[in-house]
């Protein structure tokens, strides 16, 4: 049934609303301005009602959005400014446009007004085709709410929340990509308005855009770098470290398991402070090693450029692998869990099979082991990637506060070198209130991420498998 | 090569020898921490891994006595609420949707898949700066009320792990039950829920753990910079900003202690529960 109606859905819909229209009874017509007339003309009066109420509501919404709408075209022309009022003989706010208000409001009432005339026709359709049935009393509508429409009590607040929380600030957000809205411009004081593709232009053009393509190159090489390594070394470790506690003549697996699972339990901007403190120019790490002597050699072979510490955290060469190693110690433990359960799964007769054809411990993981985890994990690997180019938490608690860069053109931008796009993004919102170019950086995430999923886009949705184990 | 014989035993010796090296490794900075919280100097030390002399005061101050910077009492409770509050929206909307996209066949739910996967991909601040507005609109930043909506209101984006769960259970169940004249409330409530058991305790404990584990979106709702209105990750990275660490930094460890304790109870106990959710959600993708 799913079916037919998917790849029915525009054009016999439309001929079915064509016909309504065409041949349906005065009250099917009528539907279009109210949409209670098919049960007024039963008189079914509290499905009348309800009806009503309901239109209203949604009517009231799209009015109160439509001054908003209306200025969605030059998101507002009148400048915020203190006038003299000679009532209360002081200053007061006149009357100003808040462009981000109109940018939200406006869109809200794009949706509201769209979803209305969809469900206005629907609900013609609908009387069209019960023109000459009882309608369903309240009563039976509530019922069916918990059998067949059960899909509906269910979705509707999920949906609703996520529409609201999600959808529209996205939309918001892409919308602004093409504003001016910066520093210079920020509301309610001021007003933004549309610029087109600038900012896109800025991000590329190397003359024009004031550190922002030198910056965007940088970032986005490191990025991707960062999110390669750090999904390959941590699914990779994992899975090694999974199977040496599975391994037959350990002892003590839980213990072992609890303490990798330990280092993963405590919240991160606990453990991974705590680390950033561990590793500081002035911390015990480098208290230890100059001690022992090895700072000094270090810089003697000219590994450090710094003398007296080793500036693990603070020196681009250092701190980027130093970010994967400590991404290391957070991730490993996570993909120890996921792979001991799926190890636990892999057929016993197909490891003792192979060794009695005489396989070596390298075989069996090379040959089985491996293509079977791959199998079964691909998916998970792939939202791991996108997971990590947008892995927030770990460079931002690392390097808050701590490492600055010595590049000039980076730092104009907002950025540095070790930084990803996402926490570029949040150092433009929250440092330098440049929403337009994090807007745009926020879109760009949005094409890296879904290039990176769109190859596993319909396995992961698209599961073939999903009837057969019902 | 038996267990028994010398080159055997000398390789079981050397497993356990990597494996312990590395169990170290992996506890070296968090045993740090605990360290830290139990030590005299109340910056970071930097002269030495165990602390010269051992003492309680941090925590004394951590719990009672509260100043400017330091309400962690206050921020526990904060926190608390909000993750409670969390765990029920977050987990009813996860499992309602995962249950209707995995048991229910209706129009559009291809396109509600589709579409939940879609918005994952974005990353979930960047909306956040619009929601901000919104909710300053309203007057719900710098509130929990506020906190509670936006960790809760988009989650059921996340049923991906959930439905696999679902997918696994035997439909002739529920056909079972239909013939008995339930309708599928009961057939959802009465017998698929009870069968989902792993599911269910592995996203109340996702999302309890939300609150206590997030920072960023806590950061750009609650920016009053007023303390006590702050969650546990916020107030705690307060304390070891540039201004504040040397003054606070055992406190943060002692409180980093703290936090961590009930937590890392919890995803122990839980591990079994962790381990079959996560596994049977990835088995399915």
């Amino acid at each position: 049934m799913e079916r037919r109606r998917r790849t029915g859905f525009p054009g016999s819909w439309l001929q079915e609303l064509v016909t309504a229209l065409r041949h349906g009874t005065c009250s099917v017509r009528l539907t279009l301005l109210c949409w209670a007339s098919p049960a007024l003309a039963r008189r079914q009066w509290p499905r009348a009602l309800v009806t009503l109420l309901a239109q209203l509501l949604s009517v009231s919404g799209i009015l109160l959005c439509l001054p908003s709408v209306m200025k969605l075209g030059t998101l507002g022309t009148v400048q915020a400014q203190r006038i003299y009022d000679p009532i209360s003989r002081r200053n007061v706010w006149n009357d100003y446009d808040h462009s981000f208000l109109i940018l939200v409001f406006g869109i809200i009432g794009l949706l509201l007004a769209a979803w209305y005339a969809v469900s206005t026709l629907q609900r013609v359709i609908h009387a069209h085709r019960t023109s000459c049935q009882t309608l369903h009393t309240l009563r039976q509508e509530a019922a069916a709410l918990l059998g067949p429409r059960f899909h509906r009590t269910l979705l509707t607040l999920p949906v609703l929340g996520s529409l609201l929380i999600s959808v529209v600030p996205l939309l918001i957000m892409a919308a602004i990509a093409f504003t001016n809205y910066d520093r210079n411009h920020l509301v309610p004081t001021n007003l933004f308005t549309w610029v087109g593709l600038d900012n896109f232009r800025s991000l590329i053009s190397l003359t024009t855009g004031g550190g922002f393509a030198h910056a965007f190159r940088t970032v986005l090489v490191w990025t991707l770098t960062w999110a390669v390594l750090a999904t390959a070394s941590c699914y990779i470790g994992g899975i090694l470290l999974a199977m040496l506690i599975a391994h037959r003549d350990i002892r003590c697996k839980r213990l072992f398991r609890t303490c990798f699972t330990v280092a993963m339990a405590v919240p991160q901007f606990v453990s991974l402070l705590a680390v950033r403190s561990f590793f500081a120019d002035v911390g015990i790490v480098n208290t230890f090693l100059k001690s022992i002597g090895v700072t000094d050699w270090l810089h003697s072979i000219g590994a450090i450029p710094t003398s007296g510490y080793v500036p693990f955290l603070t020196h681009p060469s250092w701190a980027r692998p130093m970010l994967l190693l400590i991404n290391l110690w957070v991730g490993v433990p996570y993909q120890m869990l996921i792979a001991t359960g799926v190890l636990m799964n892999i057929p016993r007769e197909l490891t003792e099979a192979a060794r009695i054809d005489g396989a070596g411990s390298w075989q069996v993981f090379r040959h089985i082991t491996m293509p079977y985890v791959l199998f079964i994990t691909g998916p998970s690997l792939v939202s791991a990637l996108v997971a990590n180019v947008n892995n927030f938490s770990v460079i931002w608690l690392l390097s808050r506060d701590v490492y600055t860069t010595a590049d000039q053109l980076l730092a104009t931008a907002g950025a540095t070198e070790i930084d990803l796009l996402v926490t570029w993004l949040y150092r433009l919102t929250q440092d330098q209130s440049n929403y337009r170019m994090a807007a745009v950086i926020g879109m760009l995430v949005f094409v890296v991420c879904s290039l990176l999923t769109l190859t596993a886009f319909r396995r992961l949705t698209r599961n073939d498998m999903e009837e057969s184990f019902q | 090569m038996s267990r028994t014989s010398p080159a055997g035993r000398l390789s079981v010796f050397l497993r356990h020898g990597l494996l312990i090296l590395l169990a170290i490794l992996w506890l070296i900075p968090i045993l740090w921490l605990v360290l830290a919280s139990f030590g005299t100097d109340s910056g970071p030390n930097i002269r030495s891994f165990i602390p010269q002399s051992f003492t309680l005061d941090h925590y004394r101050e951590l719990l009672f006595g509260s100043d400017s910077v330091s309400q962690f009492p206050q921020w526990f409770l904060n926190t608390l609420i909000t993750s409670i509050f969390t765990c029920i929206i977050s987990t009813s909307f996860v499992l309602m949707t995962a249950y209707a996209m995995s048991c229910l066949r209706f129009p559009g739910r291809r396109l509600l898949m589709d579409a939940a996967v879609i918005i994952n991909l974005f990353p979930g601040f960047l909306g956040m700066i619009a929601v901000y507005f919104i909710l300053r609109e309203l007057g719900l930043t710098n509130s929990l009320t506020g906190l509670v909506i936006v960790y809760s209101a988009g989650s059921g984006t996340g049923y991906l792990i959930a439905k696999g769960f679902f997918d696994t259970l035997s439909r002739s169940l529920r056909e079972a039950a239909w013939l008995e004249g339930a309708n599928e409330a009961v057939v959802f409530l009465r017998i698929m829920l009870p069968l989902a058991k792993p599911i269910v305790v592995y996203t109340v404990i996702n999302s309890f753990l939300v609150p206590w584990m997030d920072f960023l979106l806590a950061s750009i709702m609650l920016n009053s910079g007023v303390a006590d209105d702050k969650t546990v990750a916020l107030g705690l990275f307060s304390m070891v900003d540039k201004t504040n660490r040397n003054r606070y930094f055992a406190q943060f460890c002692a409180g980093g202690v703290l936090v961590s304790l009930p937590i890392s109870i919890l995803f122990i106990i839980m591990q079994r529960f962790y381990v079959e959710g996560i596994s049977a959600g990835a088995v399915k993708g």
